[in-house]
């Protein structure tokens, strides 16, 4: 293990030297800037912040950004977004970064950029933040721990803006129709199905509404073994990131929970393309999903509230992600602390985006305003995804490798190696040694 | 013919001729943005092969090791082994489709102006477009496939959602999107069989499937091997509609080795691994294209 | 058989079987084209009217909502931006394969064959592969997401050069040899004489190879940072399911409305221009 630590830390002094050397050659070009356009005497200064929100959140965050950019008319700083699709947003910020064009500051997500931290693209923000006079002791604990990395000085890496969880949406129309009592939605596991089944419709044996909304494939089934295979004491690495797969019986046990949705208690079915629509259209009646989907939701009048995700296992847990700012290396590293006072502004004046935009707010002084439950979407469909950010613990594993350990994703390792299982393709036991030979070699990798 | 044989002959300067120093300049226009933007960087992917490289940073020596990787993993054997699928599927059909369609259209029936028309025009359309339009037609549940296919008592089919079908619902589009290429080439080289010939063959007493085998079929010969390179070359290649219709889904099932490149490299950032894998599919799409070619004995 | 219908079937070279393979036949062409009546028929639905278990192939209620909608997007910007792309992409394409085929059939240089065995051979590598070091150094030189990064990588279209080749190996040496006598050079007699002789195949590359660029979709997806440099099919692929994540408030309305104005400049291109088509195809693949 030491061997590689000292690796690693060679590798990443050899890295930032290229990059120093690739940041000073690209000063010396004289070709116009890739959107960062430095201050110059007199001038504003002009931050620019790469975003990949794209749905109606993203109309939410851009409001965000135009006040920033209204308190700061008179001030010589402006913000310039410019939004980025999700997908290739990380090779265009290395892209940028490589030449020496990076934007300032972008959208990240706890734990997902451990690669980034190591190459530097990403820089550690502890000093910058002291700098700024931003209070971290306002942020929610849990929030600030899930921006740092253990593996690289456990230093923070993020500002963190919301917290999301995943939690069961269900449709009161399919709730009121099966006689069912909306005030007291499913606690546990053995509740879930009998709602499922409930409001399930099937023509003969084959399900045409499914009780618990479930694709064939992509991220939907992989979430949710995930929270269910957690729930049932399954741990995807230790908590040293040592050892991969900490009791693979439960995550088998959670593999054969999802499979009975389909097959033997005949609750879901496969045959979804577009779980977002399906839901939507009422296709399906309870349907775990994150808050940025309530704006979409609501927005089309779908009748539906949102409850706590259930205590299926012996742990009570749900789906964690966290959203937050990054900032870029810069050639001119003068501009962080400009950047930071920005970030600082709109973390500080969050309250717009955690009520109105998406998730709960990691900070203390917005959640305690009285105004925080009455503005936005009422609580009935947002108050489980700020009520429910008290269980929500399965997030990112914070290793290079990463990505093939995520489990909100649709075609991930993860994801590939589970459509096996779910189309009976592979079975549970192989599958099972697959993702624990991946993912330990993953955690070697470090 | 002859005239072209003779200034092909003319061309490869077999009469000793000047040196035409124009001729580079006339070139250069072309061939300067043609390397520069085209192959340099495919020559540089190939050096990354042999790294690890994430951007940032510069490349770091491997050697082989992207390969070995590349050979030990499983989803690279699922795309190789999908693309051979794919090629079973879309190149006999876009080939026999092709053939029959210019068949129709070449004869002098009302409205075959339409129908070439018809025929053809899906091949104009963006990538964009199938994946919108051939997700809603192959929708399982409300998609108008399925829906003609109840009345013939078929089950819905879960075209793109299920291992079992997905590379088989995007051959379907991808059938739709490349037939008018084939199509187009059949028809023209049906159009330049001498109306003579065929005359001919009619007062001789021979029946349709009699001039199909014995007059058309040998002339279309060389357009039938060409048709089936160029839709084997691009069959392997498979992409845009892999990523707009299915994403490689569900459990890799439809992916394709360029698909899987794509994902190596912009999604998960790992471009020498994502490079080997391309030169894996650049060495089998000239082995493919070599074997064709001394099989079919046609010079392409 | 009526008398006329003997004349019609003797004019048009047919017999009896034709009678009934002809509707078969225009039965299957407009299956063919039955995608496109789906597409422009569901986006003129109320989203409400999509996912019904009844077809309906003609909407019962008309909307223009779903194309207002995607006006909200900066499509203006992104067909604009096609245009551009495209058009001086198709321009200096055709412009410098002319040149290009032009020399490599009818002029005399060392090389000469070499170069254009690789021009051919460029056909075969995975483009794909590159696409990052191309990304790079357009990064680098402060070009990304610009038009010359659209249209650069876009030149370099070998099949203009092929058509063209083809096209002069067949040219009449007389016409040359005229003005060769009259004194002209080498680039007079391109620019004077050959090109202007090279309509057709022009108009065939031109026709082919702007609907490729106006399709072309990996490149602009990567090189464009920003949403005012979109070209449309990379705009309206946010509209898709699998790519985009707008159809999840949209529907499938509003992507089609998308899709139709995306594709009514390629297909309009091609039924007017529809013979020239055919011709480039044919010419740039079979005459050998």
């Amino acid at each position: 293990m030491s061997v590689r630590t000292t690796l690693n830390g060679t590798s990443a002094l050899n890295r930032r030297g290229l990059l120093k050397t690739a940041g000073a050659a690209a000063a010396l070009l004289a070709a116009p800037r890739l959107a960062t356009r430095r201050a110059s005497a007199g001038n504003p200064i002009e931050i620019v912040h790469w975003s990949w929100l794209a749905a109606s959140d993203g109309e939410i965050w851009a409001r965000m950004i135009a006040d920033f950019n209204e308190a700061h008319k008179d001030k010589g700083v402006q913000i310039k977004m410019e939004v980025v699709p999700e997908e290739q947003y990380v090779t265009k910020v290395l892209a940028a970064v490589a030449t020496g064009k990076a934007p300032d500051f972008g959208w990240g997500t706890a734990g997902k950029g451990a690669q980034l931290a190591r190459d530097e693209v990403v820089i550690p923000l502890d000093d910058l933040v002291a700098k700024a006079g931003l209070d971290i002791a306002d942020f929610s604990a849990s929030s600030i721990a899930a921006s740092r990395y253990p593996k690289y000085d456990n230093k923070m890496f993020m500002i963190p803006m919301d917290l999301m969880s995943l939690q069961p949406e269900i449709n009161l129309d399919h709730v009121k129709e099966a006689g069912l009592d909306a005030a007291n939605p499913p606690a546990d596991g053995a509740t879930l199905l009998e709602w499922a089944k409930a409001m399930t419709k099937r023509d003969g044996d084959k399900v045409t509404r499914s009780g618990i909304m479930m694709t064939g494939s992509g991220v939907q089934p992989t979430v949710t073994w995930g929270i269910v295979a957690e729930q049932m004491g399954f741990k995807r690495a230790s908590d040293d990131l040592k050892t991969a797969c900490v009791n693979p019986e439960a995550g088998k046990q959670a593999m054969q929970w999802v499979l009975d949705l389909f097959d033997k208690h005949k609750v879901s079915t496969r045959d979804v393309t577009d779980r977002y629509k399906a839901f939507g259209t009422g296709q399906g009646s309870i349907f775990w999903t994150g808050p940025w989907t309530l704006n979409g939701y609501v927005g089309q009048k779908l009748p539906f509230k949102t409850a706590l995700f259930p205590k299926i296992g012996d742990k009570h847990v749900t789906y964690f992600e966290g959203g937050g700012l990054e900032l870029y290396q810069q050639s001119d590293t003068g501009r962080y602390e400009a950047t930071m006072q920005a970030v600082k502004w709109l973390s500080d004046n969050s309250f717009l985006w955690t009520t109105v935009g998406r998730g709960a707010s990691p900070r203390k002084s917005i959640l305690e305003r009285p105004d925080y439950k009455t503005t936005g979407n009422s609580w009935d469909v947002r108050g489980a995804f700020v009520d429910g950010m008290d269980f929500a613990s399965v997030g990112e594993i914070p290793v290079v490798n990463g990505p093939n350990f995520t489990i909100y994703s649709g075609g991930n390792f993860l994801a590939k190696t589970l459509e096996g299982v779910w189309s009976g393709q592979t079975s549970i036991d192989a599958a099972m040694t697959q993702i624990q030979t991946q993912w330990q070699a993953d955690l070697d990798e470090g | 013919m002859s005239a072209a044989a003779h200034s092909v002959d003319d061309a490869r300067g077999r009469t000793p001729r000047e040196i035409d120093k124009a001729g580079y300049v006339l070139v250069a226009f072309f061939a300067i943005p043609f390397f520069l933007f085209n192959i340099m960087p495919v020559l540089f992917g190939f050096y990354v092969a042999f790294t690890r490289w994430s951007i940032v940073g510069s490349p770091k020596w491997e050697g082989l090791r992207n390969f070995t990787r590349a050979f030990n993993d499983q989803w690279v054997a699922v795309a190789f082994k999908n693309i051979l699928l794919y090629g079973l599927i879309i190149v006999p059909c876009v080939t026999v489709l092709g053939l029959l369609f210019a068949l129709f259209v070449n004869k002098r029936y009302p409205l075959s102006g339409l129908a070439r028309t018809l025929f053809f025009a899906p091949t104009v359309v963006s990538a964009t477009v199938i994946g919108l339009v051939w997700v809603w037609l192959l929708d399982t549940q409300f998609g108008l496939v399925n829906h003609y296919l109840s009345f013939f008592g078929i089950d819905n089919i879960p075209w793109l959602t299920s291992t079992r079908w997905s590379l088989v619902g995007v051959s379907i589009a991808s059938v739709w999107w490349d037939l008018g290429l084939a199509f187009v080439l059949f028809l023209a080289a049906l159009q330049d069989i001498p109306g003579e010939i065929n005359d001919a063959a009619i007062v001789d007493g021979a029946n349709r499937w009699q001039r199909f085998r014995y007059v058309i079929l040998p002339h279309l010969r060389p357009v039938i091997s060409m048709v089936v390179t160029l839709q084997l070359i691009s069959t392997l290649r498979i992409f845009s509609q892999v990523y707009v219709m299915t994403n490689g889904g569900p459990a890799s099932s439809s992916s394709s080795p360029i698909h899987y490149i794509y994902s190596m490299a912009i999604v998960r950032n790992l471009f020498g691994y994502a490079s080997a894998i391309a030169i894996l599919l650049f060495a089998l799409i000239l082995a493919i294209t070599f074997a064709q070619r001394f099989l079919l004995k046609e010079r392409v | 058989m009526p008398q006329w219908l003997e004349r019609e079937l003797e004019e048009r070279r047919l017999n009896r079987l034709d009678l009934l393979i002809w509707p078969v036949g225009l039965a299957v062409a407009t299956l063919w084209a039955l995608p496109f009546v789906w597409m422009v028929s569901t986006s003129f639905k109320f989203p409400a009217d999509v996912m019904t278990q009844d077809i309906e192939w003609l909407p019962s209620r008309v909307t223009f909502d779903n194309y207002i909608k995607v006006f909200e997007y900066p499509v203006v910007r992104w067909g604009i931006n096609s245009l551009i792309q495209a058009t001086l992409a198709t321009f200096f394409c055709v412009l410098f394969g002319a040149m290009a085929g032009y020399a490599l059939a009818r002029m005399h240089f060392p090389g000469r064959n070499l170069l254009f065995v690789i021009f051919l051979a460029s056909l075969m590598i995975p483009v794909e592969v590159s696409v990052i070091p191309l990304l790079l150094a357009f990064v680098k030189v402060g070009w990304a997401s610009s038009y010359q990064a659209l249209i650069l990588p876009a030149i370099g279209n070998v099949f203009s050069v092929y058509i063209f080749r083809q096209f002069f190996l067949t040219f009449p040496a007389e016409l040359e040899d005229a003005a060769k006598m009259d004194g002209a050079g080498p680039f007079n007699l391109f620019f004077r004489i050959a090109l202007p002789l090279a309509r057709a195949p022009a108009i065939a590359a031109s026709v082919i190879i702007f609907t490729l660029n106006w399709n072309s979709f990996l490149w602009p997806l990567l090189v464009t940072f920003d949403e005012s440099m979109k070209t449309l099919p990379v705009g309206v692929a946010a509209f898709t399911p699998v790519v985009g994540t707008r159809t999840q408030i949209e529907g499938y309305s509003v992507a089609m409305a998308a899709v139709t104005i995306l594709s009514i400049p390629s297909l309009l291109l091609f039924c007017f221009l529809q013979r020239y088509f055919i011709q480039g195809i044919s010419q740039g693949s079979i005459k050998q």
